[in-house]
């Protein structure tokens, strides 16, 4: 397709994980990008984009990606006002996907600043513009707790697992109000958790799914450091050791409050899907990119025994009995993935009915073994993101 | 002989080493137990210890003097017994072993070839002066009076005094003054020589208060008498074999010198005071040479405080009555840990008030890595992994008993108790290759330092470091690693409340380059500590001067707080100090401006010759 049957794309979150995924394959497919951000202590924009360019193999862009530095928080967005103008001139679809992803309830205020705040500036640039679609990369979650059954419309939830899922639900309702209001169509694109390219393994972020294995595999490398360089005293005082055949038994009970899934989907689907959202949906709606083979954390288990040469992790589902005793290893791993329990056993099951239609029935893979192991060697080869870019 | 300018880093020579000498007179002290420089012992000059080698050899690489009789006898009294090495590499990452062989051979080198000795010529003033204090303890041998030009000051330039003289006894002192003036002679009062001022190098009379060692304690009224020879770390040492504390200020520094010039103030004053907190009485020596006593009604009111005002001294202080604290058995340390400097000052404020804790100090990644790591490069990695990885730009330093420690607990603070600190310490080499460190950050996003409450979490911690003296001391030279290990294994090495004590560490600061610490005394009020802060760190960028965040500690019940910013230079590049002393000028002239505005900030210049003062005086008037 050539540059001209395209709309000219403003993105915001371009340097975040789904966002270059997005930015990655748009340009790849002949999108013109406006990329809308801010230098932070990392780098300029510029300098931040262009590495990420390098990382996803692309370097002549042709004109293709223009990068535009701004603040959502201030008028113009912080640009001259004859560079805001020249902006909303040749900008012809916004997809918003900027967004603070943390749970951490004592960032509360920043999380809503930047998901909830910021959205004025973003949301009045695309009323002085001519872009007449606005996309929003939202989150699965924001149909928020006690649900069993998510249907793919806006949220009505009061309770939220935590405060991104919250402020994410705040913002689908202002924007849509907002896009209402001012005709302008919108569509809403929910994905669950999100993991590397199912084909290649690569991924620019490793949270999320990442977490609880780089977690275990934290614990596993201590004790494996004991046991080879010091004795193995304190390994053994927990009840840890190396079996004949190379495999560490590290007793590592997981408790999970009840039965439940996994959702998560690889960035190419998620990448993949959008695309087609955008690109055949002309009215809008509101989309669940999640997986209709949702995987368990047993399974996640068995791969990450599998893989790292452990045995002893244990599955539990129901509520952890009080006083149990925790090896200093189970202690860390509670405290490690806390944040993320609440999406190890979801009982929640999502509707895909407009995401199905939308994508052509496009779908997630299942998460094998051959998938698993692609994505946590690419990660240790990686050094868990800290030597990407 | 070499006659360039290197950079501190560089000691690759005698020479080099031996101009990198921070003049902090720790090799006067026996801090690491491995006992101290035989001939300082037995002869007392600063010239007969390592620092005081140093200076010499230095003086002789660049043709300042001649071999002198003392000089002989100077670089003959050295047995070459290493101990030297193992103090100023513990502080300093420097080895005078290799100075002192130098100085040795220089000389021996030159009377092989046929050198003239030069004797110093005896005056009627030094004929004066033995006679009162003895042949062995005046001179003006070049050789000893070259190793008194210098203190550790970057404002002042090195002089050489005329003479040397070391008294005895209060009474010698008392008849050097009457001598002094009535030839019209300039002293100068010295204790180690750790004056910030430049107020303890002179032209003129050196008098050396180093052979006055009394220590008299007199436990029923809870106080020791001593004499103005005693350092800080001997007196603690005597206080804590008989069950008991004083409030010490750095290890090396005289105590009387010290009240004399800054009032001792440490960690411990938080509880212990500052300034005539600190003593019950003192003696002195007026210029005229007679004796007065503090507390008699008739003697000048050294209690009272003039801001903003240098005074001169009141006399000399030959004796002090020192205040001991008692010790408590189930004393501990701990080290919470804060991601910003607010929180730190409001957990200190509130510790303070409460009375929670009897030392409380806040200090910089600067400060922990240095006190932390055994070299430079060491400290300069650790300091990142503190700031970058486990997000502790600064920790504040408890010591309480188990009450104060527990009800930190319950007031919801994680912290470093002695074991993890322990593991934290002897672990470092492992702390920085832990890959677990990164996930350490992250699960602190909810809540900073949770982990810290992981019931086993020191059980990981030692599993994860495999900390142990071993493992420390292999990051020193190899040759002293035999040394290391087994001084480490000694558990005041490690022991938060022993540290805090002694102080040991503090000297470290000056390892990367020496330091001039920037120190007032202001409300613990978080806008002005922030504000101060920025305005000292933006004078040493002006002036391109290494600076950091130095300490605070809260004072008088949490009302006040003594806060310490710090600029580092080169000693040794002129041009630095050049700069160095722009900055100061500029910091002090801070400080007295927000003296006049506020009414509360007092800087710490003004407290030369007025340490004696009462706090309230000094703080509030």
């Amino acid at each position: 397709m050539s540059l001209q049957n395209k709309p000219t794309t403003a993105l915001t979150g371009a340097t975040g994980f789904l966002g270059s995924h997005l930015m990655a394959s748009m340009l790849t497919t002949g999108y013109r990008i406006i990329a809308l951000g801010r230098s932070n202590k990392e780098g300029t924009l510029k300098e931040r984009i262009f590495k990420l360019m390098r990382w996803f193999g692309i370097e002549a862009l042709d004109g293709q990606l223009e990068l535009v530095e701004i603040d959502f928080l201030k008028p113009f967005l912080g640009l001259p006002e004859s560079e805001y103008k020249e902006l909303c001139a040749k900008t012809e679809q916004i997809i918003h996907c900027a967004s603070d992803t943390s749970f951490s309830e004592r960032k509360r205020e920043n999380v809503f600043k930047s998901n909830v705040a910021s959205l004025k500036g973003i949301l009045d640039f695309a009323e002085d513009s001519k872009a007449d679609f606005f996309h929003y990369i939202s989150t699965a979650y924001v149909a928020g707790t006690g649900v069993t059954y998510c249907k793919e419309i806006l949220s009505s939830a009061k309770s939220f697992t935590n405060v991104y899922e919250e402020s994410k639900a705040a913002a689908e309702n202002i924007i849509s109000r907002f896009c209402q209001k001012s005709s302008i169509r919108l569509s809403i694109i929910r994905p669950s958790i999100v993991y590397g390219d199912s084909q290649t393994g690569r991924s620019l972020k490793f949270n999320a799914l990442y977490f609880p294995i780089r977690s275990a595999q934290s614990i596993r490398d201590i004790y494996l450091n004991d046991l080879y360089n010091n004795g193995g005293i304190k390994a053994a005082k927990n009840g840890i050791y190396l079996d004949k055949d190379g495999y560490l038994f590290l007793p590592l009970k997981i408790y999970l409050p009840e039965e439940g899934y996994l959702n998560i989907i690889p960035v190419d689907y998620f990448v993949n899907a959008t695309i087609k959202i955008i690109e055949n949906c002309s009215q809008g709606g509101i989309y669940h990119l999640t997986n209709n083979l949702p995987t368990t954390m047993k399974i996640v288990a068995k791969y990450y025994e599998q893989l790292m040469k452990v045995r002893g992790v244990e599955i539990i589902y129901g509520l952890q009995p009080d006083n149990l005793l925790r090896n200093p290893a189970e202690e860390l791993f509670d405290r490690f993935i806390e944040p993320y329990r609440p999406y190890l056993s979801d009982k929640r099951v999502f509707d895909r009915t407009n995401a199905c239609l939308a994508t052509d029935n496009l779908n997630p893979p299942e998460f094998t073994y051959e998938i698993f192991k692609k994505c946590i060697e690419y990660a240790i080869s990686v050094n868990w993101g800290q030597s990407i870019l | 002989m070499q006659n360039n300018v290197n950079k501190p880093d560089n000691i690759s020579t005698p020479y080099e080493t031996a101009r990198n000498c921070r003049h902090y007179a720790m090799c006067k002290i026996d801090f690491l137990g491995s006992g101290i420089c035989d001939s300082g012992l037995e002869k007392h000059f600063v010239s007969f210890y390592p620092q005081g080698r140093m200076i010499l050899y230095e003086a002789l690489s660049e043709n300042k003097i001649s071999i002198t009789e003392k000089c002989i006898e100077i670089a003959d009294s050295c047995n070459l017994c290493g101990k030297c090495d193992y103090q100023c590499y513990f502080l300093n990452e420097m080895r005078p072993t290799k100075v002192m062989e130098a100085l040795k051979d220089h000389v021996a080198t030159y009377i092989k070839n046929g050198g003239k000795v030069k004797s110093a010529k005896e005056d009627r003033i030094l004929t004066e002066i033995k006679k009162i204090v003895g042949e062995n303890w005046a001179t003006n041998d070049e050789a000893i009076t070259i190793t008194y030009s210098h203190d550790l000051s970057p404002i002042s330039d090195p002089k050489i005094p005329d003479y040397v003289v070391m008294p005895n006894t209060k009474e010698e002192i008392a008849s050097l003054v009457k001598l002094f003036n009535k030839n019209k002679i300039t002293y100068t009062i010295r204790g180690n020589g750790q004056n910030l001022l430049g107020f303890a190098v002179n032209v003129g009379v050196i008098i050396d208060l180093n052979r006055i060692k009394t220590i008299e304690f007199d436990e029923k009224n809870w106080y020791v008498k001593i004499g103005p020879g005693v350092a800080a770390f001997d007196l603690q040492k005597q206080a804590q074999k008989r069950g008991y504390r004083i409030n010490a200020g750095e290890p090396a520094a005289l105590v009387c010198a010290n009240i004399m010039c800054s009032g001792i103030m440490s960690t411990f004053s938080t509880t212990y005071g500052i300034n005539a907190d600190n003593f019950i009485d003192a003696e002195f020596i007026d210029k005229d040479g007679s004796l007065f006593i503090l507390n008699d009604p008739s003697s000048p009111n050294l209690y009272s405080y003039k801001n903003l005002e240098h005074k001169n001294s009141p006399g000399i202080c030959v004796s002090a009555s020192i205040r001991l604290h008692p010790v408590i058995d189930d004393e501990r340390g701990i080290l919470v840990p804060f991601q910003t400097l607010t929180n730190a000052v409001d957990f200190i404020r509130d510790c303070a008030i409460r009375h929670i804790g009897l030392a409380l100090g806040i200090v910089g990644a600067e400060y922990i890595s240095t006190f932390l790591s055994p070299t430079k490069k060491s400290a300069s990695e650790i300091k990142n992994i503190f700031v970058d990885k486990l997000d502790i730009p600064y920790l504040v330093v408890v010591i309480g008993d188990k009450y104060a420690i527990r009800t930190i607990s319950e007031m919801g603070y994680p912290f470093f108790d002695q074991r993890l600190f322990n593991a934290l310490y002897m672990g470092l080499p492992s702390l920085k290759s832990a890959q677990w460190m990164d996930l350490i950050k992250e699960l602190s996003d909810d809540e900073p330092y949770s982990y810290l409450r992981l019931k086993s979490f020191a059980d990981l911690l030692e599993t994860a470091l495999s900390p142990s003296p071993a493992l420390y001391s292999q990051e020193v030279d190899p040759e002293l690693r035999p040394f290391f290990e087994k001084l480490f294994y000694k558990p005041e090495m490690t022991d938060l409340v022993w540290l805090n004590m002694y102080r040991i560490m503090s000297t470290r600061l000056g390892r990367k380059k020496p330091f001039l610490p920037v120190l007032i005394y202001l409300p613990i009020d978080n806008a002005l500590i922030n504000e101060l802060n920025n305005k000292f760190r933006l004078i040493a960028e002006k002036f391109n001067i290494d600076n950091d965040f130095g300490f605070i500690t809260p004072i008088d019940n949490g009302k006040r707080c003594i806060f310490e910013y710090d600029y580092f230079f080169d000693h040794n590049d002129p041009e630095e100090l050049r700069r160095i002393r722009l900055a100061a000028t500029e910091a002090n002239t801070l400080v007295d401006e927000y003296s006049v505005k506020t009414g509360t900030v007092k800087g710490h210049p003004y407290v030369l010759y007025q340490g004696f003062c009462r706090k309230e005086n000094l703080l509030y008037s």
